[in-house]
């Protein structure tokens, strides 16, 4: 598997368009695409967990390429809440339920557009990082939060 | 618990506390912003084997805590899944 790339990202964004399918860009793919110069493997997308968005959520990723069987499609179509998808052109994490994020609403009402992508905003995009906890994670926020506060600068002149 | 996380306790989401900028990474932030996008995912994206993670096709949690506890279990502690 190669790493992801912008054309793929792109392949996602018109997709998932064309299927209506609502979600943002969230960790540290979503940082990246707000201009975040780090290194990360996986794009990691949160989608609306509700039947229909889930239902097209299976057809826009079959038309991506990913070889869902009936068994996965129907996990995938039922909205559980964290799924890795590694049997298509790249591998992409669907994150239904972020810690961090109460509600895919709120996340929606605050997101950033860069290019036609729906992107988190960075402060939930750091909620849900430091709501995670993970080694990983704790590593890369004190960079995250300084990217925080020259986005907000940048956005505000 | 930190600085930074007890200031997110107290407000919910938001990250709000004013900090300086490292001069190192400012220049990073800066030299990104004049990238183009797609340079920057050139960039950004790598890909490298991750053991167990990457071993299978397909997997899906009912729920994100079933998640973070099958990474704690399963994975390498060197990948970083882990909490801390």
């Amino acid at each position: 598997m190669a790493a992801f790339e912008y054309r793929q990202a792109q392949e996602i964004r018109d997709c998932f368009q064309r299927h209506g399918v609502r979600y943002l860009f969230l960790g540290k793919s979503g940082a990246i695409l707000l201009g975040f110069p780090d290194t990360t493997q996986d794009a990691d997308v949160f989608v609306e967990k509700t039947p229909e968005n889930c239902a097209a959520l299976v057809l826009a990723l079959r038309e991506l390429g990913f070889a869902l069987s009936e068994a996965q499609a129907a996990e995938v179509e039922r909205g559980k809440d964290f799924i890795q998808l590694k049997n298509g052109p790249f591998d992409l994490d669907l994150v239904l339920a972020p810690d961090g994020i109460e509600r895919f609403s709120d996340a929606w009402r605050r997101r950033v557009e860069v290019e036609g992508f729906p992107v988190c905003h960075i402060d939930d995009i750091i909620a849900s990082k430091a709501a995670t906890n993970r080694q990983k994670d704790r590593e890369s926020l004190p960079r995250l939060r300084s990217f925080r506060e020259y986005w907000m600068r940048q956005r505000k002149s | 618990m930190d600085a930074h996380e007890l200031k997110e306790s107290r407000v919910g989401y938001r990250a709000v506390e004013e900090t300086a900028i490292p001069p190192e990474w400012l220049a990073e932030f800066e030299a990104a912003a004049r990238r183009p996008l797609e340079t920057r995912f050139r960039y950004a994206f790598i890909h490298t084997h991750k053991p167990v993670m990457d071993d299978v096709p397909f997997r899906a949690f009912d729920t994100t805590a079933d998640y973070r506890r099958w990474c704690e279990e399963n994975l390498p502690d060197w990948l970083g899944y882990g909490r801390v």
